[in-house]
Parts: C-alpha cells; sequence; structure tokens
C-alpha cells in the first residue's frame, strides 16, 4: 500500500526524521518496504496485513501515526453544494440479499462537465501510482485511497429507470465490465442492476454501459458495504482482483458509507456539480457496535509486564475505541466499526502490546515444571540409520516429494500415486511413490559433472492411496554406481557392486539389532531380473534392492551398472528389534578352522547358512564366508567356498581333539544335507 | 645359489655380532648390513630386482626371512650393549631406530620411501546440509526439553486453517498458496497442523519441536521454492508469558548466530497467533552498514521468524481453556535462515543434490 507523506499529514502532523519514522512505524508493525521521493513528497511503501483492511487508505494509517505520536487527527471538511430536489426524487435503491449486502447508500451529482481533474487532485493519486483519468473516475479513487471505502459512479442516465437493485445475477445473465470483458455471471453472484438487467458487479467492478463517458451530465455515487466471503468468491471465480474488491472482501467499515458518498459528493461539487439534497441509505439490519471485556491483570498475564491503565486508556482512545473501566480492573471497550480485526479480550491485548513496544517488554526463560521423555524411537532409529550410512561413506540427499508421473509409471512401483490438483508444472504433478526416480536423477547430475561415482542415500517419505485414503511412508532410498570414494594412488579405484549395497543394508539393519535378516529373489520392474533381492525381517518383507534395470537407469540418461535399494522405515519402525543385551567377552581363546568346500554351483549360499545355522553344534561360536572362486582349478559346475569357523568353549581352552570332532560334524552334515565335499586340507589357526 | 648366500650372509652377522661392545659397534653392524647403499641386505634385494618373474617370489620370502630375522637380532643386542649416558643413549637409540627403519627397502612396503605421499583417507559421507541444520536447531529445543514430533505431509483444510483460525475464505490464505489433492485434502502449507494434531491428544505442559517439509504454490527462483522445511516450536501451559517467548527465542537465536547476535520482535499478523510477531535479527552480512547488502537489503535487519502466543480460538479448537492455559509458538524457514547462516545466494542449491555444494558440509 502507497502511502504519501503529504496525504497523511492532512489527518495528523508528521515532523519526524524519516529514518525514526520508519523505526517506529516498524515497532508497530508497519513495515515500509521502499521509499520514493516524488516533487517535494515522500511516498512508502507499506506492507499491510490481511486482517487490517482499515489500513488500505490514508486515513487509517494516519490514524496508527496518530496513536504512535499521542497526536488527534484532524478532519478536512467536506463542504456540499445542495440542489433543492431530495435525492430520493431521482433515484431509488432496493437491496433483495441484505446477507450479501448489508448496507447501501447514494446520491446524485448532476451538471458534472466530465474533463480533467484538479492538479492537487492529479498530484495525490499520482503518488500512489494511480493514473488520473478524469474528475469522476478521480474523486473515486481518491475516496478510496484516502477511506478504505471503495465507491463507485454510475452514469444516470445510464441506469434504466433510475432504479438501483441489489440481488444475486440470473442464470445467462452476463456483464461487459469496465475494461470490456464479457463476464459469465453465476447465480451466487451479487450484482448492482436497473430495472432490466445488470449494471455493475457488486464490490468488484462497474459495467461499460453505465460507467461515465465524456458526455456523462449526473453521477449515481454508489458507496456499500458488501459480504466479504461473497465479494471474494465472485472475484476468485472470474479471476479479478480489484482496488474495490481487495478491500470488500477484507471487509470494510459498515459505519462509513454515508460520510464517503457525502466525500465524494463534495469533491463533485467543488468541480461543478450539484448534489441532490440527502443521501439514501439502504441499511436493513443496523450493526451494533461490538462491546468487549478487557481485564487488566490479563493483560500482565498474557504479556509478562505490567502496562498501567492511565497507558491502556490513552492506546485504547488514540485508536478510536472507547474504553471505561466500569468495575476495578476490568475495562468495557467499545470497539470502531472499521477495526474488523478485534473480537477478543486478546485482541485488544495485541493493541496494548504493539503500542507499549515490544522491545519494552522483558526477556525471560520459559519455565517447566517437568519435562517429557522422548518416547518416540523413530528419530533416534533414522538418526543411527544416519550414521552407519555416512560412515560407510554414503552422501545424503534430499529429493522433492513431487514427482513426474511419466516416470512414476516406468517405476511402476504399484502403488497408486497422488495427483495434485493445481501442480506447478506438469513434470512435477504427482507426488512420488519411490526414493528411487530421484535418486537416479541425482546420480546421473553428479556423474556429468565429472565424479566417478555416486553413493548416496535419502530418507524421506512417498505418497500413495491406500483405497480412499492417502498414506505416507517413511523410506530409506540407497544408489550405489562407479568407483567407490576414497584414496586411490596406490592402485586403481575400486568399483561398487551389489555386495556394497547388500553389505551397507546388512550393517544398518544389525545396527539396529532387526535380526536374523533373510534374503528372497524378486522380480520387480525397476531390477533386472535374477539380479534383485527382497530383505525380509521376521517373515516380512522390509526392503528391495538390486541392479537397476537399464530401461529404468534410461530414464535418468544413465547407461552403467547402478545399485539401488528402498527401505520400508515406517514398516520396519513397526516391528521390534531384538532387545540390546550385553555379552561378557570370552576369556579363553577361540580356535579358527578354515575349511573349504566344492558346492554345485545352484546351491546358493544362503542354503549352506541355512544348513549351518540348522546344524549349531556345541562349541561353533561363528563362521565368515572367506572366499568364493571358480574357475580351472574348480569343476565347470562347482564353486570354491572358503569358509572360516570360529569355536570356542566359555570356560576352557578347546583342545584340538574337541575341534575335531565339531569340524567332522560339520563336514559330515553339509555332505549329506547339500552333498558338499571338502576341497583341501584344512588349515589351523590359533587365535 | 642364493640360499647358500643367505646363510653365508647369516654366519657373517652372528660372528659380527658376538665382537659388538658398544653403541657405535652395533651401529657399524647395522649399516654394514642395512645402510641404503652398500648394506649387504639391501644389496640382496636390489639383486633380486633382476631374477625371472617365477623365482622372485621364492627370493623375496627368504629374503624377508633374513631381514626380519636379523633386524630382530639387532633389536637384542641394542639391549644387551652398554649404554654412553641415559639422556644420549635414549636420543641415539631412538634415533637409530628411526634411520635403521628408514633404510630398509621392504616388498611389501614399497611406499615407505616416501613418507611425504599422501595419507589414505578414508570417505565418509557427508550430511545433507539441510539436514543438518535443522539438527542444530533441534538440539538447542531439546536442550530446553522439548520433544519432537511430526505429522503427515498431506493435511486436510481443518488441520492447515480451519483449526488454526484460517475463516473459510479469508484472504489471511492467500499468503499461504496452497497445493491441494482435492476439495479436503492439501500439501500442509506449515508444519502447524501438528501443533494441533498434538494437543488434540495431549493435555498440556506441551513443549515441542516440530520440523518437516512443508509445500507452497510458488514457482521456484533463488528465494522461493514449492517445497522447503520448516521447523516449529509450541509450548502450552499455566502461566505462560510474551516475555517467555521473547527470552526463548533470544537464547536461541543467540545459540544459533552467536553470543553477540541482536534480536528485534515487532508487531505482525498470523490468523493462530494473538500477539503476533516477527522477529529480526541485526543483519550477520553487513552489521547494517551496506545500503546494498545482498542479504538484509540495507535495513540492517534480516526476518528470521515468525512467533506469538497461541490464538485463544486455537485453543478453543482442541479443547484446551484458555482462561487455564497459556502458550507460544514459532516458525521458521530452515533453507532461508541456512541460507543466511552460510552466506548460500541461491535456495535451488539444496535440492539440486550436487556432491560439491552437499560435500562442504562435512567440514560444518
Amino acid at each position: 500500500m502507497k502511502i504519501s507523506l503529504d496525504w497523511i499529514r492532512e489527518y495528523v502532523p508528521v515532523d519526524l526524521p524519516l529514518q525514526e519514522l520508519l523505526d517506529r512505524l516498524t515497532m508497530i508493525g508497519l513495515v515500509v518496504e521502499s521509499i520514493e521521493e516524488r516533487d517535494g513528497d515522500t511516498v512508502l511503501d507499506v506492507e499491510t496485513y490481511a486482517n487490517r483492511p482499515d489500513t488500505l487508505g490514508h486515513l487509517g494509517i494516519a490514524r496508527e501515526i496518530g496513536a504512535m505520536l499521542g497526536r488527534p487527527l484532524s478532519e478536512r471538511p467536506w463542504p456540499i453544494f445542495e440542489l433543492p430536489q431530495e435525492t430520493s426524487a431521482v433515484a431509488s435503491v432496493e437491496i433483495r440479499d441484505a446477507a450479501l449486502c448489508p448496507r447501501y447508500c447514494g446520491l446524485v451529482v448532476r451538471g458534472l462537465t466530465v474533463g480533467p481533474s484538479p492538479g492537487w487532485l492529479r498530484r495525490r493519486l499520482e503518488a500512489v501510482g494511480l493514473r488520473p483519468i478524469n474528475n469522476v473516475v478521480d474523486v473515486s479513487n481518491y475516496v478510496l485511497f484516502a477511506t478504505a471505502q471503495p465507491i463507485h459512479a454510475f452514469d444516470l442516465a445510464k441506469i434504466g429507470g433510475s432504479e438501483i437493485v441489489v440481488r444475486r445475477a440470473q442464470r445467462g445473465e452476463r456483464l461487459t465490465d469496465l475494461d470490456g470483458r464479457d463476464l459469465e455471471l453465476g447465480s451466487n453472484m451479487l450484482v448492482i442492476a436497473d430495472e432490466s438487467k445488470p449494471v455493475a458487479l457488486a464490490g468488484v467492478i462497474g459495467g461499460q454501459a453505465s460507467g461515465v463517458s465524456e458526455s456523462t451530465r449526473d453521477v449515481f455515487i454508489e458507496s456499500a458495504h458488501f459480504d466479504p466471503v461473497s465479494v471474494r468468491l465472485t472475484a476468485k471465480t472470474l479471476g479479478l482482483s480489484t482496488d474495490a474488491s481487495y478491500r470488500f472482501e477484507r471487509g470494510t467499515d459498515v459505519s462509513f458509507p454515508p460520510e464517503a458518498a457525502l466525500m465524494a459528493a463534495s469533491l463533485l461539487t467543488q468541480m461543478g456539480g450539484q448534489a441532490t439534497r440527502g443521501v439514501i441509505d439502504v441499511y436493513p439490519k443496523p450493526r451494533k457496535a461490538k462491546s468487549l471485556r478487557l481485564r487488566q491483570h490479563r493483560i500482565g498475564e498474557l504479556l509478562g509486564v505490567e502496562i498501567p491503565e492511565s497507558f491502556v486508556g490513552q492506546v485504547l482512545g488514540s485508536l478510536g475505541f472507547r474504553a471505561e473501566t466500569s468495575s476495578k480492573g476490568v475495562w468495557t471497550v467499545d470497539v470502531p466499526t472499521f477495526r474488523v480485526d478485534i473480537d477478543r479480550e486478546a485482541d485488544l491485548i495485541e493493541e496494548i502490546a504493539r503500542f507499549y513496544g515490544y522491545d519494552r517488554i522483558p526477556s525471560e526463560f520459559t519455565p517447566a515444571k517437568s519435562f517429557d521423555l522422548a518416547t518416540d524411537r523413530r528419530q533416534e532409529r533414522l538418526e543411527k540409520i544416519r550414521r552407519t550410512l555416512l560412515g560407510q561413506g554414503f552422501d545424503e540427499v534430499i529429493n522433492w516429494s513431487f514427482a513426474d508421473p511419466d516416470k512414476e509409471k516406468v517405476m511402476a512401483s504399484g502403488r497408486p500415486p497422488v495427483a495434485i490438483r493445481n501442480p506447478i508444472s506438469v513434470r512435477a504433478s504427482v507426488l512420488r511413490t519411490t526414493l528411487v526416480t530421484g535418486l537416479l536423477e541425482n546420480a546421473a547430475w553428479n556423474l556429468n559433472r565429472g565424479l566417478e561415482g555416486v553413493h548416496i542415500f535419502e530418507t524421506g517419505s512417498i505418497y500413495f492411496w491406500e483405497g480412499d485414503k492417502t498414506r505416507e511412508q517413511c523410506r530409506l532410498g540407497l544408489l550405489t554406481t562407479g568407483l567407490l570414494a576414497g584414496s586411490v594412488w596406490q592402485g586403481r579405484g575400486e568399483e561398487t557392486d551389489f555386495y556394497v549395497l547388500k553389505g551397507a543394508l546388512e550393517s544398518l539393519l544389525s545396527d539396529l539389532r532387526y535380526e536374523p535378516q533373510s534374503f528372497e529373489e524378486v522380480d520387480h520392474p525397476m531390477f533386472e531380473p535374477g539380479r534383485a533381492l527382497t530383505l525380509l525381517y521376521k517373515g516380512q518383507p522390509v526392503a528391495c534392492f538390486g541392479k537397476i534395470r537399464g530401461a529404468v537407469a534410461a530414464t535418468a540418461s544413465l547407461d552403467r551398472p547402478v545399485f539401488a535399494a528402498e527401505v520400508d522405515l515406517t514398516g520396519l519402525f513397526e516391528k521390534a528389534p531384538r532387545p540390546f543385551q550385553y555379552q561378557p567377552v570370552p576369556k579363553f581363546p577361540a580356535v579358527h578352522r578354515d575349511l573349504s568346500f566344492l558346492v554345485a554351483r545352484d546351491v546358493t549360499y544362503q542354503e549352506v547358512k541355512k544348513a549351518l545355522d540348522k546344524l549349531a553344534p556345541p562349541l561353533l561360536e561363528g563362521f565368515e564366508l572367506r572366499d568364493r572362486f571358480g574357475g580351472p582349478t574348480v569343476p565347470p559346475d562347482k564353486v570354491s567356498l572358503s569358509i572360516r569357523f570360529r569355536f570356542r568353549h566359555a570356560k576352557r581352552t578347546l583342545t584340538a581333539e574337541e575341534v575335531d570332532q565339531v569340524e567332522q560334524k560339520i563336514i559330515g552334515h553339509l555332505r549329506s544335507a547339500l552333498n558338499i565335499q571338502m576341497r583341501e586340507a584344512k588349515i589351523d589357526i590359533r587365535a | 645359489m642364493l640360499k647358500d648366500r643367505i646363510e653365508g650372509l647369516r654366519k657373517d652377522f652372528e660372528e659380527r655380532a658376538l665382537k659388538v661392545g658398544d653403541v657405535k659397534a652395533l651401529e657399524d653392524l647395522r649399516n654394514l648390513f642395512f645402510s641404503r647403499k652398500k648394506g649387504l641386505v639391501t644389496g640382496l634385494f636390489e639383486e633380486m630386482k633382476s631374477f625371472p618373474a617365477a623365482e622372485k617370489r621364492e627370493a623375496g620370502k627368504l629374503l624377508n626371512r633374513l631381514k626380519v630375522d636379523l633386524q630382530t637380532r639387532l633389536v637384542e643386542l641394542e639391549k644387551s650393549v652398554p649404554q654412553r649416558t641415559k639422556g644420549a643413549a635414549g636420543g641415539a637409540a631412538a634415533r637409530s631406530k628411526i634411520s635403521g627403519k628408514a633404510q630398509v627397502i621392504s616388498p611389501e612396503d614399497p611406499d615407505l620411501d616416501d613418507l611425504t605421499l599422501p595419507g589414505r583417507r578414508r570417505y565418509t559421507g557427508a550430511p545433507h546440509p539441510l539436514v543438518l541444520f535443522s539438527q542444530e536447531i533441534e538440539s538447542v529445543f531439546r536442550g530446553m526439553g522439548f520433544t519432537v514430533e511430526d505429522g503427515p505431509d498431506i493435511e486436510t483444510d481443518h488441520y492447515n486453517f480451519g483449526a488454526l483460525n484460517f475463516p473459510p475464505h479469508h484472504p489471511a490464505r492467500d499468503a499461504w498458496d496452497t497445493l491441494y489433492i482435492n476439495d479436503d485434502l492439501l500439501l500442509r502449507t506449515h508444519t502447524s497442523p501438528v501443533q494441533i494434531r498434538v494437543m488434540e491428544k495431549r493435555k498440556p505442559p506441551i513443549r515441542i519441536i516440530i520440523p518437516g517439509r512443508v509445500f507452497r504454490h510458488e514457482t521456484p527462483d533463488p528465494t522461493h521454492l514449492p517445497m522447503f522445511y520448516q521447523v516449529e516450536g509450541l509450548v502450552v501451559d499455566e502461566g505462560i508469558t510474551f516475555a517467555h517467548l521473547k527470552g526463548t527465542l533470544e537464547f536461541f537465536l543467540r545459540a544459533l548466530f552467536g553470543e553477540k547476535v541482536k534480536a528485534r520482535f515487532r508487531p505482525s499478523f498470523f490468523p493462530f497467533t494473538e500477539p503476533s510477531a516477527e522477529v529480526d535479527i541485526e543483519c550477520i552480512v553487513c552489521g547494517g552498514r551496506d545500503a546494498a547488502c545482498r542479504v538484509c537489503g540495507g535495513s540492517g535487519w534480516k526476518e528470521i521468524l515468525g512467533a506469538g502466543m497461541v490464538d485463544p480460538q486455537v485453543f478453543k479448537n482442541v479443547n484446551i481453556d484458555p482462561e487455564r492455559y497459556s502458550g507460544w509458538a514459532f516458525g521458521l524457514g530452515i533453507e532461508r535462515t541456512a541460507m543466511f547462516a552460510f552466506g548460500i545466494n541461491e535456495m535451488r542449491h539444496f535440492y539440486e543434490n550436487d556432491l560439491r555444494f552437499i560435500r562442504q558440509f562435512h567440514r560444518k
């Protein structure tokens, strides 16, 4: 809202240095966004709030400045040259929908010559960024920018029957507005009509046919109060926003229309017109001014500082409230109708705080009688996952929740995407159903900028429809491609692979004590056939990972092997992990035995592992895969698996014979269960 | 052959070792076998380089064993020879150890002859700056007894607007330009709906912090995005005042921006707080001295967060008695604040996921 300081000075003397004025305005909540010097005038662009339509005119800003400086407002007189003729003899007004138009005022100015406005008026309008048009239009604009009350001038000769009817539009009615747009009106839109047709869209814009032109001699001045919601819906439906609709939809002062009509008439009569006698004022249900109770002690209770009663009375008075202490410590406050934002005691306390100064309210620490324990373990677990992955060299990324519906189709997550009704762009018109799309794009972006490897993760929501409800799931996405990070001067860098990804998943789940995990092969459109697994915990799938299918990687223009995973953290976190239990550090040494087996190629490591887990012989503490190879030294239908077994007794040192016995059991079991043969002699290592 | 020569060297070494009586003699012995240019063992390693590949392996094993054995003996001898004086001997021993080691050329440690080679760094991943910054903020509040809460990104009109005292069709909604799913569902425009969800299910006292994604119908530009992160705080208890809001947020801003930072509270408007405030801090870039400052526009102040006392209507909407309880709330945009804190001038960087950008935050 542009504010001319010269114009403000018509209401209240302002003589502060500019910077001090700006600082003090800021501290009552009026922030000046820019300043313009203009022909000796200073024009301030003031940020206003949606709940303060009274500040959308110079009078309202002047009232704030007056209260700030402790100076009363002076009103300029508005003399009128009146005809003996009564207004009601020249025109009539009928309100047919009092809910949408609680008040309608008007009067007529006759014998006008439409032409340029006087210089002072042109300067006022130019200062606030308006282009002067002619005296009639300029006067309406002047009243609007002075008082925030929009008024409209009709060419009386174009109002059929000189009848003003305020009603809802009828189906099929149209109106060509002042800017020449042909508007199709709906039955919930309020119009100003004459005896037969709409002549204006109430509170939004006038019609072209009834507008003021050079040949206009008599004008009907409308000054009304319209329902804010109705004006807003009409303007929104038609995609219009005018200076008038902007103010009506925020709420104008229901008491002010007669005064604004007289002000316009006064100005027009000073330019040669003559006004009819008396303002037509149709106001079927006059509103009572709001009266609020303000308890002096509540001010201190809410603000944390005692503010003297004398100050409270003075501030409220200078803002136009009538405040009286009816009983001790309790104010009765009558709220002026231009303050549509004041409904409760708290609203009054804010007014007092604003003018007392937020900077004078002390700073205290928020006291607490007790603290809550954080009972939600999700945050903790998420943080642990992040730590594990950062430690393994994965960089963290964050992608948009928005996704491209075409790419979503390629990913075929199987989850129906949630579409946005009014998206920013088509390529961001649904919400993501997988994190992998974003990760693929991140990989491409970074590889295109010279990185030799990308290893990234993201934790975040995916979204989808489940029946008629939307669902959100917290997921972890992981991607690895290219060279692993780290110094490489001692040789060539190491290329990532499927097992880097699998290892990361295993270790982050183990760190959270989600053990044991198992894996199943899975067919998924995102992954190459036979190159993807589902990870299960307690028999439930919690993650899917593998080598990304070429066609999928191609959506991000990636042409090298990419491995990715997605973990359903919401699902995982609903399951209880193994409780943490301390294990005493063993007192006696372990015996390690490395055994190499020849295993048929169609027997998986998981089967070997399961067989060993099932056998679980005494003294066997654990085992791990050390090597796996095929090639010339191994029969073509077999691979060699080298497994290191760890044996230990809790209470004493093991003898070689004891270990031999268990070892034979293991070898025998693997032979009978999976037809696995020993490859070569065992090597005994004492740890 | 090589084997014989090695055995010869062993014998030679032992004979000479018997005669070593002082530090000087020990040093001579070490040099004879291991000096970098003329040492007998060193020489053999040199020779080995020209062996055919098939023999090299075996030769390496033998030579290494010799080297290890002789060096073990040198260490033993060092202990047995009389030391000159305590201080000097210590120094000599230390020196000889270092120089002795440097003279050994081992095929397993080919790089130890140039210790100025770069260290081998293990790479650990870099945190995303938004997560990092959000955690910094959370930890300040955790320290003051706040717990972390979250809520869904897809919200109903009721939680996002209605319950927060936005009347239907009020222009106040214009400042929260919304992405809609349908007539009722939308992408939350702020984290404030979580205030409502928490107050619905919990009785005061409440002390929570709510980080999360929020969405606006905005075309991306250097300072606006259709999705960004917010963090929101809420305190509800008996006797909570605006003074508490000020003191706590001032502490928070000092924790985030440094002890000397100056904060300014000024009146503003939010439908869900009354009184409402906006909080600026003194521009940490120009300190208010640069009229053309890119960050504060010359005003000397940078808007950091919105805050206020919880509106009594919001309390009524969740069945908390505003006569008994009061509270304060605040919210801030994480990207905007991180940009200010780190001197980043382009908001879109946060979502490009360029690792050259993200990896800088390793050092934060």
